[in-house]
C-alpha cells in the first residue's frame, strides 16, 4: 500500500511537470486551464444541489411509500418506470419548460442542468430507501412497537439508521451516473441553437469541437481528479461510516452487490487532515444534535398536527401525480389523434438498430468483463495493481470521453459513416462495460471460501471449475450488472448517434438520432420527440419485465449462494 | 376480586390465502398472576411465537381476546417488555443506548434514562460495555442486553421468545441461571414471566407452570403444575419424570 502512495506522489509530480511543460509551451491551453479549478467548482455545485434535491425527495417518497400500502401501490410502479426509461430523452421537455418559464435568462438552463441531473439521481436512491424500509428485520420493528418507540422518535432511531446503507450505496451510484448527466447536458443543443454552461462539461465539449487535444486531455484529467477527490473525502468515509449501521445478517443472506466503498480501497485516507475536519465541524454537529431533540419534543407534543400535514403532503403529491397523469393522457391521445408524422414510419428501423448497436457493445464488454473479473476476483493480490486502474477509468463518465472517442474513430476509419457507427458502440461500450465488470467481480468474490475448497478438495480444475462454480456463482450478479448496463446503454445512444458539435455531424440511424434531430429542429418537433421518447420506454419496459424480471427471478432461486 | 394481571381468552389465529383459511392457533385459554413464572411449550410450528406477539398486542388475533391488567393488551404498554430470540438489537446504538430504548420513548429526561439503564447493565453483568456497539458483543452478551432493555422499563410481564435458542448450551444454561436469581430479587422487576420456547427440558428447569400445544394448529394440550423444589437438578429422577410426561403429551 505504501509503495502505491509512493507511486501516487510520483504521478503527482509528473503532472505539475506536464502542466509546467504545456504552460511553456502553448499559453493559448494555458491560459484556458486557468479558469478549470472556477469550472471544476461551477459543475460540482450542480451535483451538490441536484444530490440534495434527491436527498430530500428519496427520503420523502420512500418512506411515504412504505408507510403507506395505498400509496405504494402507486408509487412503486411510477419509480420503476421512471428508474427504467432513458432520462436523457426527457431532457429537450425539461428545457423547454424551464427557459420558458425563466424566460430565456441563464437561470432557467441552469435549473434546467441541476433538474436533469437530480432526474438521474433521485430514483435508485428513493428506490434504496423503500426497500430498507421494508426490509427492517420484524423482530427489531417488533421491539420498536413494543418499547413504544413512534413517530420522530422512531423515525430517528429505526427508520433513518435502517436506510442509510443502502442509502449511501445508491448516492454513490447516483452520483457517478450524475456526472454522465452533466457532462451532458452543460453544452446542449436544441431549438437550433446550442446551450452552454459553464463547467468541466462543457469545457471538454469545447475543446473537442475545437479541436484542442490538450485541452481534452486537461478537462478528462481535472474531472477524473475532482472525481477521485470527492471520493477519498467524502464517499469513502461516508460508506465506511454507513457500515456500521448495517444489519447483521445472522447467517441469512450473504450481498451480493459489488461493495463501493471497496472501490478506492487504494486511495490515500488523510487521517490528519479528517481528523481536524471533524474537530472543527463537531460543534455544528451538537448543535444541530440538540435542535433536532428540541424539535423533536415540539412535533411529539403535537402529534394531530403531524398528522395533518402528512395528510397534506399526501394530497399534495396525489394532486400533482394526478395532474401529471392526466397531462401525460391528453398529449398522447392528441398525438394519436392528428396522423402520425411522415418521420414516424422510420422509427421501427431506428429502433432496430440502435437495439443491435447495444446488443454489439454488450457482447464485447461481456467478452472482456467475464474472463477479467474472474480473474481479479479468485486473484486479490494479483490484480491489486490493475483494479487502480480500471476503478480510474470507470470514474470517468462516458460522456466526457466523447471527444477522444469520436477522434479515435476518426483516425481510425477512413471516412464519415463508418467512423459514426464505431463511435456510437465504443460510446455505449464505455457506458455499458464498468457496471458489468465490478457486478461481476463482486459476483465471483461472493463465492464463499467453503465452495471454493470444496471445488478443490474434489478436483474441480480449468473448465468443469468454470461451468460448476464460477460461471454459476457470476449468473445473478450478470443479470443485475446487465440491466444497469442496457439502462446507461440506452441513455448513450442519445449522445452518441448524432453528434452535432463537428461539422459536418457524424450521425448513424436509431433512435437517439431521430431523437436528437427533433430537438434540434427549430420549432421542434415535439411529436417526434414524444414518439421516440415512447419506443424507447416502451423496449425498455418489455426487455425488463419479459427479459431480466423472469431470469433474475430464476436465477434467484436457481443460482442464489445460500451460507 | 381483582382481575388477574394477563388474561388470555380463547385466542384463535388464522392466516388466509387465496381464499383458504390455515388455522395456526385455536382456542387458546390461560390466565397469569403475579409471581407466576409460565412456558408455553411446543414442536416447531405449533404457533407458540405467533401466540407470544398476540400476547404482547403486536398482532390481532382473529377471535378471542387479549386482556392486561382487565383491559385489552396494546404493543406500546410500558407494563410489558419483550426479550427476542433474534435479540433485536438496535446495530446503530450502543449497549447503554439500546437498554434506554423504551426509557428515551417515554420521555424520561437523559440524566435519569442513564441511571437506570446503568444500574440493569450492571444487573446483567455488563459493567464496562455500556458504551460498546451490539456487533461487539458475543451472543450470549448480545442477549444480555436484550434482558436489561426488557427489565429497564420495569415491566410487570415479561415476555421471552425462545430467548436461549441461538445461543451455545453453556452460555444458556449460565442464563438461564441469571434469569432466575433475577427473578428471585424480590426489589428488581417483573412481577411475572412468561417465555415460549420448544425445548421441554428447559420449560421444566425454569417454569411454575408449563403450557403444552399440539403442532399445527396449536391447541392447548395440557397446563401442568411443576411442583419441583428450586433449585432444580436436572439429574433428578422426578425431573426427568417432567420432562417425559411433557413429552408423551406432544408426540
Amino acid at each position: 500500500m505504501r509503495g502505491l502512495r509512493g507511486r501516487l506522489r510520483i504521478l503527482a509530480g509528473i503532472v505539475v511537470l506536464a502542466a509546467v511543460v504545456v504552460a511553456t509551451v502553448n499559453p493559448r491551453a494555458a491560459f484556458n486551464a486557468i479558469q478549470l479549478p472556477l469550472y471544476a467548482l461551477f459543475s460540482t455545485t450542480r451535483m451538490v444541489l441536484a444530490y440534495l434535491l434527491s436527498l430530500v425527495f428519496a427520503i420523502t417518497y420512500g418512506a411515504t411509500a412504505a408507510a403507506n400500502k395505498r400509496a405504494t401501490v402507486i408509487m412503486l410502479p411510477v419509480l420503476d418506470v421512471l428508474q427504467s426509461v432513458p432520462i436523457l430523452g426527457f431532457f429537450p421537455a425539461a428545457l423547454v419548460f424551464f427557459v420558458v418559464t425563466f424566460q430565456g435568462s441563464p437561470i432557467g438552463i441552469e435549473l434546467a442542468v441541476v433538474f436533469l441531473i437530480f432526474t438521474s439521481m433521485a430514483w435508485n436512491m428513493a428506490f434504496g430507501v423503500y426497500e430498507s424500509l421494508t426490509t427492517i428485520p420484524v423482530d427489531l420493528e417488533a421491539a420498536a412497537a413494543s418499547f413504544g418507540l413512534r413517530g420522530m422518535l422512531r423515525f430517528r432511531l429505526l427508520a433513518l439508521p435502517a436506510a442509510i446503507p443502502k442509502l449511501v450505496y445508491n448516492s454513490i451510484l447516483s452520483w457517478s451516473n450524475g456526472w454522465f448527466f452533466l457532462v451532458a447536458s452543460e453544452t446542449f443543443t436544441a431549438f437550433g441553437g446550442t446551450y452552454t454552461r459553464p463547467g468541466l462539461g462543457s469545457f471538454i465539449t469545447n475543446a473537442g469541437i475545437a479541436g484542442d487535444s490538450t485541452g481534452i486531455a486537461l478537462g478528462v484529467g481535472v474531472l477524473a481528479a475532482v472525481v477521485l477527490a470527492l471520493d477519498t473525502f467524502v464517499w469513502r468515509p461516508l460508506g465506511v461510516w454507513s457500515e456500521r449501521f448495517r444489519m447483521e445478517t445472522t447467517g441469512h443472506e450473504v450481498p451480493r452487490v459489488p461493495s463501493p466503498y471497496e472501490r478506492f480501497r487504494w486511495l490515500p485516507r488523510f487521517p490528519r487532515l479528517r481528523q481536524t475536519f471533524v474537530i472543527a465541524v463537531q460543534p455544528v454537529v451538537t448543535k444541530y444534535r440538540r435542535a433536532s431533540v428540541r424539535l423533536d419534543r415540539t412535533f411529539s407534543a403535537h402529534r394531530r398536527v403531524i398528522r395533518e400535514i402528512r395528510f397534506l403532503d399526501l394530497a399534495m403529491f396525489s394532486a400533482i401525480l394526478l395532474l401529471v397523469v392526466v397531462a401525460g393522457l391528453i398529449g398522447l391521445v392528441r398525438l394519436f389523434l392528428t396522423p402520425l408524422p411522415p418521420a414516424a414510419a422510420e422509427l421501427p428501423r431506428a429502433a432496430a438498430s440502435s437495439f443491435i448497436r447495444l446488443g454489439l457493445a454488450y457482447a464485447i464488454a461481456l467478452a472482456w468483463t467475464i474472463p477479467l473479473a474472474a480473474w481479479i476476483g479468485r486473484n486479490p493480490r494479483g490484480s491489486r495493481y490493475v483494479t487502480p486502474v480500471l476503478e480510474v477509468a470507470a470514474s470517468l463518465p462516458a460522456t466526457a470521453l466523447l471527444p477522444i472517442i469520436v477522434g479515435f474513430a476518426l483516425f481510425a476509419t477512413a471516412s464519415l459513416g463508418p467512423a459514426a457507427e464505431l463511435s456510437a458502440v465504443l460510446i455505449a461500450l464505455f457506458s455499458m462495460q464498468w457496471y458489468l465488470l465490478f457486478n461481476l467481480i463482486a459476483g465471483v468474490r461472493g463465492i464463499p471460501e467453503d465452495l471454493n475448497e470444496a471445488a478443490r478438495s474434489f478436483g474441480l480444475r480449468g473448465r468443469a471449475y468454470w461451468r460448476r462454480v464460477l460461471l454459476p456463482a457470476m449468473v445473478p450478479s450478470l443479470l443485475t450488472g446487465s440491466i444497469t448496463a442496457w439502462g446507461a446503454g440506452w441513455n448513450a445512444l442519445i449522445v452518441s448517434e448524432y453528434i452535432p458539435f463537428l461539422n459536418p455531424p457524424p450521425h448513424v440511424s436509431g433512435l437517439g438520432y431521430l431523437l436528437d434531430i427533433a430537438t434540434f429542429n427549430k420549432p421542434p418537433d415535439n411529436e417526434m420527440i414524444l414518439l421516440t421518447i415512447l419506443m424507447m420506454i416502451v423496449i425498455v419496459l418489455a426487455m425488463n419485465k419479459l427479459l431480466w424480471r423472469p431470469l433474475y427471478k430464476r436465477a434467484a432461486v436457481k443460482y442464489r449462494v445460500e451460507v | 376480586m381483582e382481575a388477574p394481571l394477563l388474561e388470555v381468552k380463547g385466542v384463535t389465529k388464522s392466516y388466509f390465502e387465496n381464499g383458504k383459511e390455515f388455522k395456526v392457533l385455536d382456542l387458546i385459554r390461560f390466565e397469569l398472576a403475579e409471581r407466576d413464572f409460565v412456558c408455553v411449550v411446543g414442536p416447531s410450528g405449533c404457533g407458540k411465537s405467533t401466540l407470544l406477539r398476540i400476547i404482547v398486542g403486536l398482532e390481532p388475533p382473529t377471535s378471542g381476546q387479549v386482556l392486561f391488567e382487565g383491559s385489552p393488551i396494546r404493543a406500546d404498554n410500558p407494563q410489558v417488555a419483550m426479550v427476542f430470540q433474534s435479540f433485536a438489537l438496535f446495530p446503530w446504538l450502543t449497549v447503554a443506548q439500546n437498554v434506554e430504548l423504551g426509557l428515551e420513548a417515554q420521555g424520561i429526561p437523559p440524566e435519569d434514562r442513564h441511571a437506570r439503564a446503568r444500574k440493569f447493565v450492571d444487573a446483567v453483568g455488563l459493567t464496562g460495555f455500556e458504551n460498546a456497539f451490539p456487533r461487539e458483543l458475543s451472543g450470549g452478551m448480545k442477549q444480555r442486553v436484550g434482558l436489561a432493555r426488557a427489565l429497564a422499563i420495569e415491566p410487570l410481564l415479561l415476555c421471552m421468545d425462545e430467548p436461549f435458542s441461538s445461543l451455545d448450551p453453556l452460555t444458556a444454561q449460565n442464563l438461564r441461571d441469571e434469569i432466575l436469581q433475577l427473578w428471585a430479587n424480590p426489589d428488581l422487576p417483573p412481577k411475572a414471566v412468561l417465555m415460549v420456547t420448544h425445548s421441554i427440558e428447559e420449560a421444566v428447569y425454569l417454569a411454575d407452570r408449563v403450557i403444552v400445544l399440539s403442532s399445527r394448529p396449536g391447541r392447548m394440550v395440557a397446563e401442568l403444575e411443576i411442583d419441583l423444589p428450586r433449585p432444580r437438578n436436572r439429574k433428578e429422577p422426578e425431573f426427568y419424570g417432567w420432562v417425559d410426561e411433557i413429552y408423551s403429551l406432544i408426540v
